[in-house]
């Protein structure tokens, strides 16, 4: 298997005033493990460009993971867009990432700012191939990649931003490249450094954008490996098994609940010490000698669900769970940043204790945390596995 | 004199945190930090009864309206 992975995050701010967003990010994974990136730029703002990019940016990322050429896609995009009444031009912009078995990337790009391609932490001037398909003038380029290379995709509301404002021409790219070098040394994830970027040109269109502006992206690194136990399995006889399975495999090992972990206690037979230190309103952690991390159950889990929620759309709650000490940071920390191939012990047990009509947990919402938090990792690019016990 | 606060999620809900951190306060207040030892474990089982808190081994249910009461009676009283 290949070692590296691509992660990938994005973020927009729309125009000043809009409801909807003028850009739109695509992902389409394919079968043998090839991803299909595509950020389209929709002329203008609010619902026509979003109409206009959202169809363009599906067609692209849809035909080209079917195996398309290059050129039908874009003939498709001319004939089917609408065509706009007041500029009488159906158009929308595109970069396309399409990161091929993990090892090359083929970059393409139609009008909008070119992609910054930092390696090593720097800046890498990487080589443009001029086509033209159906009368526009497109780059394509291949590179191979390598451990830690960052792309970073953009619309025109970033290098516009601050345009009369801070600056007379723009934020330059020669300047974003310098401050995206900077941030990309702190060994932030894709997600994050989306955002960061987003909410710089925010800022500097001083809170009212003069356009959409997007971000997107794609982090080349290791794969790394954890594993989650959570529930003991619905067959008391299968607890060895479960344990057996779970501590066989390779990564980090995190476990959620008192009873599953009072379990893993008696089978790895080492004391399992809780802690009183109370940190914000998510129940205290545990310490147990050969799992990385201790937590309690559904409480704990939920507000992790909730944290991968913000994660993959909004990212508000960042500052909460990146810095936080608790239970539920903890895990968002290991399973947002670290982790790329996550897998999922799940036991079906029914607590008896959690039976009662007061409490405002059952066996339902636990089943569903993990349906949910699965999902949300998903959308972050990680490979999930989840077995059942 | 071992003393167990249940940490566990119903016992959470239903105010662990306020009972360990009432008990931490009573200790102090009273010196007693020397001869108390005060620890948290995951569910006992008697969520019913919650919050579960023992005392050298036997089982008290508290809340953090009665925890006042439960240190004077059951803490309190047996170290004197």
């Amino acid at each position: 298997m290949n070692e590296l992975c691509c992660e990938i995050g994005y973020k927009s701010v729309n125009h000043a005033g809009e409801q909807l967003c003028g850009d739109h990010v695509d992902v389409v994974e394919q079968e043998d493990g090839s991803t299909v990136i595509v950020l389209a730029d929709g002329l203008g703002s609010g619902v026509k460009a979003s109409i206009l990019s959202t169809l363009t940016s599906k067609i692209i990322s849809t035909m080209l993971a079917a195996g398309l050429s290059l050129e039908e896609c874009v003939e498709t995009i001319a004939a089917t867009l609408p065509v706009c009444s007041v500029r009488g031009v159906a158009y929308s912009t595109f970069t396309i990432l399409h990161i091929i078995q993990n090892r090359t990337a083929e970059i393409i790009q139609y009008d909008n700012p070119h992609v910054i391609f930092l390696r090593d932490g720097e800046n890498y001037d990487y080589p443009k191939t001029e086509m033209h398909v159906g009368g526009k003038l497109i780059y394509r380029s291949l590179i191979h990649l390598q451990e830690d290379d960052v792309m970073i995709a953009m619309s025109d509301g970033c290098p516009h931003a601050g345009i009369g404002i801070g600056y007379n021409f723009g934020w330059k790219r020669e300047d974003i490249i310098s401050f995206m070098e900077a941030m990309n040394l702190c060994g932030y994830s894709a997600k994050v450094l989306s955002t960061l970027l987003v909410d710089e040109c925010f800022k500097l269109y001083g809170g009212e954008p003069g356009d959409d502006a997007t971000s997107c992206v794609v982090r080349m690194r290791k794969r790394i490996p954890m594993n989650m136990l959570f529930g003991p399995p619905s067959n008391r006889d299968d607890v060895n098994r479960m344990m057996n399975l779970f501590f066989a495999k390779e990564g980090k090992h995190i476990i959620c609940g008192g009873t599953t972990s009072s379990l893993a206690a008696k089978w790895l037979d080492k004391p399992l010490c809780p802690s009183l230190k109370f940190e914000g309103d998510i129940p205290p952690i545990a310490t147990l000698e050969g799992v990385d991390l201790v937590t309690e159950g559904v409480i704990t889990v939920n507000r992790v669900v909730e944290y991968a929620k913000d994660f993959v759309g909004e990212n508000n709650r960042y500052d909460e769970w990146s810095r936080q000490k608790d239970g539920a940071s903890l895990i968002s920390q290991l399973l947002f940043e670290e982790a790329t191939d996550i897998t999922f012990f799940v036991g079906r047990a029914i607590n008896p204790a959690h039976q009662n009509p007061n409490l405002p947990i059952n066996f339902s919402i636990k089943m569903n945390l993990v349906q949910e938090l699965s999902e949300a990792l998903q959308k972050m690019g990680k490979r999930i596995k989840v077995s059942y016990f | 004199m071992k003393m167990t606060v249940c940490i566990g999620s119903s016992c959470h809900i239903k105010g662990s945190r306020p009972v360990v951190e009432r008990i931490q306060a009573l200790i102090a207040e009273n010196n007693l930090s020397d001869r108390i030892e005060l620890g948290g474990t995951f569910c006992m089982g008697k969520c019913q009864q919650g919050v579960c808190v023992t005392v050298d081994g036997e089982l008290f249910s508290v809340s953090p309206e009665t925890v006042n009461d439960f240190f004077e009676k059951n803490v309190k009283a047996k170290l004197a």
